[in-house]
């Protein structure tokens, strides 16, 4: 290829890059592979690629005008070799629907109903929160590090997640879970919190919900978990942020 | 550069396409419909996990190779000789310290190492730079200190990954000969002509620092997607369950998080968020290693390691860590039970 031609192809694919993942902020599904506090260094990220694309297409401009005033062309551009492989991400984020983490990664994933996920002290601040306020997440760090679960017995919850179907669970049982992702989708990991409602038959797996009821204590693997006895289950959109932040 | 390709090898590779494309085919016709939900379900998530990292990686990356081509533009050699100290252990031990002014994580350190080696930097300084920058920044001190508080857990990781960095830099300026450590790269030599003028105006100077940025990023990018790909492709396809459940033994818990660091490729900046979930699971030790070794030597980097050394380099790169974060790691797990 000459050179000319590579340059072009190369600003082609920054400002493929720019765009893309412009549009992905456009439509708020940034949050469905990194946690929203990256967001802005992601901005950045679309900034410069664009401003790198322009280098690259005033480069070719001089390049032709330097050709055309019959100067030696000093650009030596890359090896196309290199070039192909910025189609992968393009190819993978326009070739495959984008969906936020769901069940089918907790083959490989894993999920859990307990986990250290936070130092101790950060829980303090839960017990001021009002019940109906908290999340999955907030509910298991709760249960994770308070000796007493009883005192969360009867209160008031309501939280969305996913339906996600599992053995553990009785016929008109299933669990609402969620991923924590502290940096992107890579390091997600799954919780869930188990739920009782007469027509869970009716849901089907993967399906966003609210759930809203009153707090309950089980035992699974030994160990005490909440689950809420719901009193509606409304299904819901995707919500803007899927996952929790730790 | 160009590949001439004759219309005998074009038919050729059409074969081999139509070959392949009846094979597929006819072995998808055999397969059970529950396959294809399998496979798309991977698929779904390794799309995710992929542009996931990715997303996270390229400002990280343009971040790097924009300091690098800053560097190639602004500092001049001899700049940079009256900066370092001529004696390995000092140059290794100011490298290692580099990290504070040029807060880098894994993926822009590496372009961003080879401009200075070519600006003349010792070896020394540069593998110890190499190393310890993605820890030894002030957002990784922040991010530690966020997930661990300023206590012991703080001091270690910055203590060992600093006192891991000189020993493998100090290991490298055994080694005089540069060439026998680096691969010649060619962009290197694209812009030894179009060196930075002293004539040259600011804006000329920024938009010859804009070219070197841009082919870095598609230089060191290809291996960053390469490592991303494969990153994505263990994570969707290798249980984590089946990693933790080996073991949790003195020696084995160490091994395992040796493992998951390198495994799941996540950013120095964030990983101890991600440490603190094993945190009840595994050791103090354990926890400890991967935040050391973690930083220093995960699947992304070792790609682009790759392209920047020489084989038997990145080898020893890999190997020297890996020892010592294990055996500090095992240190750890039997003097403080």
């Amino acid at each position: 290829m000459p050179s000319r031609m590579i340059r072009s192809f190369q600003g082609l694919l920054l400002l493929g890059l720019s765009i893309f993942f412009a549009s992905k902020a456009a439509n708020g599904q940034l949050t469905w592979y990194i946690n929203a506090r990256f967001i802005p260094l992601t901005i950045f990220g679309i900034i410069m690629l664009a401003i790198l694309a322009q280098t690259v297409f005033t480069e070719i401009k001089r390049s032709r005008q330097r050709a055309l005033a019959g100067e030696h062309d000093h650009d030596h551009a890359p090896a196309p070799s290199s070039l192909w492989f910025m189609l992968v991400p393009l190819l993978v984020g326009v070739l495959i629907p984008a969906r936020p983490l769901d069940s089918s990664a907790f083959a490989t994933k894993g999920f859990n109903t307990n986990a250290p996920l936070v130092s101790a002290d950060s829980s303090a601040l839960l017990f001021e929160t009002d019940s109906e306020e908290r999340n999955v997440l907030d509910w298991i760090k709760l249960f994770n590090y308070e000796e007493d679960v009883t005192q969360f017995i009867g209160q008031k919850a309501s939280v969305i997640g996913f339906v996600y179907f599992n053995e553990d669970l009785s016929k008109n049982q299933f669990f609402v879970s969620r991923f924590v992702v502290s940096c992107c989708a890579a390091d997600g990991f799954a919780i869930a919190m188990a739920a009782e409602w007469d027509d869970a038959a009716t849901l089907q797996q993967d399906s966003w919900v609210l759930v809203k009821g009153t707090i309950e204590a089980i035992t699974i693997d030994d160990r005490r978990v909440p689950m809420i006895v719901a009193e509606s289950v409304q299904e819901v959109p995707v919500p803007s942020q899927p996952y929790l932040y730790p | 550069m160009e590949t001439a390709t004759t219309p005998n090898r074009l038919s050729r590779n059409l074969i081999v396409l139509v070959t392949f494309g009846v094979l597929i085919f006819v072995a998808g016709a055999m397969l059970p419909a529950a396959f294809f939900t399998w496979l798309w379900d991977r698929m779904n998530v390794f799309a995710t996990v992929f542009l996931g990292i990715f997303v996270e990686a390229v400002p990280y990356l343009i971040l790097g190779t924009l300091a690098s081509g800053l560097v190639e533009v602004f500092l001049d050699r001899d700049q940079m000789s009256k900066w370092v100290l001529g004696r390995p252990a000092a140059a290794a031990v100011s490298g290692a310290f580099m990290g504070m002014i040029f807060p880098v994580c894994e993926c822009g350190v590496v372009p961003l190492t080879r401009r200075l080696f070519h600006k003349g930097l010792p070896l020394s300084a540069g593998i110890s730079f190499l190393l310890a920058a993605p820890v030894l920044n002030p957002i990784v001190v922040f991010s530690t200190a966020a997930a661990f508080g300023w206590g012991e857990m703080l001091a270690w990781r910055f203590g060992l990954s600093f006192f891991i960095a000189v020993v493998t830099g100090l290991i490298f300026s055994v080694e005089k000969e540069a060439v026998n450590v680096l691969r010649p790269a060619l962009s290197l030599h694209d812009h030894e002509h179009t060196h930075a003028d002293v004539n040259d105006s600011f804006l000329e100077k920024i938009r010859k620092a804009l070219m070197i940025t841009v082919d870095e990023f598609f230089e060191m990018g290809r291996y960053l997607i390469l490592g991303t790909v494969l990153a994505a492709s263990l994570q969707t396809f290798i249980p984590q369950s089946a990693l933790l459940a080996v073991g949790s033994g003195p020696i084995l818990s160490v091994l395992i998080m040796l493992g998951l660091a390198v495994l799941l490729s996540i950013c120095s900046t964030v990983d101890s968020f991600i440490a603190l979930g094993f945190v009840g699971t595994f050791s103090f030790g354990s926890i400890l290693s991967f935040l050391v070794f973690g930083p220093m030597v995960d699947i992304k980097s070792v790609m682009m390691y790759l392209q920047v050394f020489k084989r038997r380099s990145v080898f020893y790169i890999i190997a020297i860590p890996f020892m010592l974060s294990l055996l500090s790691g095992l240190l750890f797990n039997y003097l403080s039970p």
